[in-house]
């Protein structure tokens, strides 16, 4: 498990929902400095909504999430599904990434040299710098996803959300994804909402299983028996394409 | 041409053409934001609530556009607030009922004023024409107002407009940007009344960013200023159509605005059409058997 004596994102105890219903209950978690969580689970049992709740963008019924980014709130990398925005907005891609460093200024705030200088190197890094200047409309569904990754890290965050991210990815960007999410992961910590766990076999350090309820967290070995638990049933499918590392004996305590 | 600049040394005509450029240009700014974040009918119901301010202010002797700047304010604020949460789901069904209910507070209070109430048809469908010369100065107030705001808070207002989820992740925040957004809607329908009137603003809300959007795709700011410029052909043509043809004002603008529209619409396909059969060409010099078939039935 990640002691750190001091985390970097605490979740005690929360409990939220949509409506009526509890889509989360009673979940604490701790991201430590250099985790690379995966939440996985399956679909509607609030991966999701857990991300947004870390995020601020719900706010728990009951319990807390508590933040300790060495330069306060404004450095989170935030990579959203794919769908949040339309893709026939106005907009040329260096644009849309720049917007990666809206959390770095005030309010009143423009973009400056310093700014455009770091979305550059970020699209060089992501090779998309020759489409800088194109449209959104433009890019296809790898160059979108790796343009969301861009914008992501534009801002030199100090930890990395991803939802969903190999949803919809090429090969380019797979590995440009992977050798990316290691390097960056020497230095911050990154939680990868997925279904599939498997792009990220190597590079995954700690589970978080959520269905409702957190059934596991931690960095040893994840148990059948509360696999099947968290999922009702389809145990193999997800115990099939996660590596011996993770998933291979019985253990029981999380 | 003799003709028209006769007509420009009237003080009512110079009004009209300032009252129709300064009201271009917020519907162009804030219209592309209202378009681009689908709040068209958020903003035809803030309209129709500011009937009910200026029926109160002329049945009790105040300019009626204080009457209707306050509750067009305040609709905005309301329909902002009602749009948040739990109650987000049923956003249209209040839009609705503010429409309806602005327009009958306002209708009654005009009943109750003794005598006949002559300008209200012009707020209903604008009357550019009346607009004085005060008039274009509190317009070019309002205009000043807008672009002020909207230059200080740029950089949050296209964040917002494009993707709410992470600029609230980055820290801006969106409740007040969207509530600021709502409310400069709201001084903009004050303005677009004195000109094409409640019941058409929306036209001038929505025709200008739509020609815009289709023209540009490439930069925000420049959507932005296409949107002005296509509101400033189209009040003019507008008012020019109205002077020869001798039809109403509102009316004529609208009518000039879908012309417009028509037009840069065609031209786009015509510009398609023309590159598309440059490529089939090229294809044909290299050699590209199926893109003969497909001149062939062309011609």
């Amino acid at each position: 498990m990640s002691a750190s004596p001091q985390p970097l994102v605490e979740v005690r105890g929360v409990t939220f929902g949509y409506d009526r219903e509890a889509v989360l209950q009673n979940v604490d978690l701790r991201i430590g400095p250099r985790d690379f969580l995966a939440v996985i689970g399956p679909n509607g049992g609030g991966k999701t909504t857990l991300l947004r709740v870390m995020l601020g963008l719900e706010q728990p019924w009951r319990g807390t999430v508590r933040w300790n980014l060495p330069t306060g709130h404004g450095r989170i990398g935030y990579v959203p599904q794919f769908s949040t925005f339309d893709r026939n907005f106005p907009l040329q891609l260096r644009d849309a990434v720049l917007m990666g460093r809206l959390g770095r200024q005030g309010l009143f705030a423009r973009y400056g040299a310093a700014d455009r200088r770091a979305v550059m190197q970020v699209l060089e890094r992501l090779r998309l710098d020759h489409m800088a200047n194109s449209p959104i409309a433009d890019l296809s569904g790898g160059q979108l996803q790796r343009a969301l990754i861009g914008r992501a890290l534009a801002g030199d965050p100090d930890i990395l959300f991803l939802d969903e991210p190999t949803s919809s990815v090429d090969a380019e960007t797979r590995g440009v994804l992977a050798d990316l999410l290691n390097e960056l992961n020497q230095r911050i910590p990154i939680i990868v909402v997925t279904h599939d766990i498997t792009g990220f076999a190597t590079q995954v350090k700690q589970i978080a299983c959520v269905n409702r309820k957190l059934f596991y967290h931690g960095s040893g070995q994840l148990s059948h028996a509360q696999l099947e638990e968290a999922y009702g049933c389809p145990v193999e499918l997800v115990a099939h394409g996660v590596p011996h590392r993770v998933l291979s004996e019985h253990n029981h305590d999380g | 041409m003799n003709d028209l600049s006769v007509l420009l040394s009237y003080e009512f005509a110079q009004n009209a053409l300032l009252a129709g450029l300064l009201a271009s240009v917020l519907s162009g700014v804030v219209g592309t934001f209202v378009v681009i974040k689908r709040l068209v009918f958020i903003a035809g119901g803030i309209s129709h609530a500011a009937f009910a301010g200026l029926g109160v202010c002329y049945y009790l002797g105040i300019h009626p556009l204080i009457g209707a700047v306050v509750v067009a304010v305040l609709a905005a604020l309301l329909l902002g607030w009602l749009g948040r949460g739990d109650s987000g789901r049923h956003q249209d069904a209040f839009i609705g009922i503010l429409w309806a209910a602005g327009m009958a507070v306002g209708i009654v209070f005009i009943h109750m004023t003794p005598g006949y109430a002559p300008n209200l048809m012009a707020y209903l469908f604008g009357d550019i024409l009346t607009v004085s010369r005060a008039n274009v100065w509190l317009l070019a107030g309002l205009v000043a107002l807008t672009l002020l705001i909207m230059g200080l808070f740029y950089r949050s207002f296209v964040a917002v407009a494009f993707d709410e989820t992470f600029a609230q992740v980055q820290g801006v925040p969106v409740n007040l940007i969207n509530q600021m957004l709502l409310v400069l809607v709201a001084l903009a329908v004050i303005l677009l009344i004195q000109v094409v009137g409640i019941v058409l603003l929306i036209a001038l809300f929505t025709l200008p960013p739509v020609i815009a959007l289709m023209m540009a795709a490439r930069s925000f700011a420049l959507v932005l200023l296409s949107a002005v410029i296509m509101g400033m052909i189209m009040t003019t043509g507008g008012l020019a159509g109205s002077y020869w043809l001798d039809i109403p004002s509102g009316p004529a603008i609208v009518l000039f605005g879908i012309g417009l529209g028509m037009l840069v619409r065609g031209l786009i396909w015509l510009r398609g059409r023309i590159r598309g059969a440059a490529d089939t060409t090229g294809a044909v010099r290299s050699g590209a058997a199926p893109a003969i078939d497909r001149t062939g039935r062309r011609i």
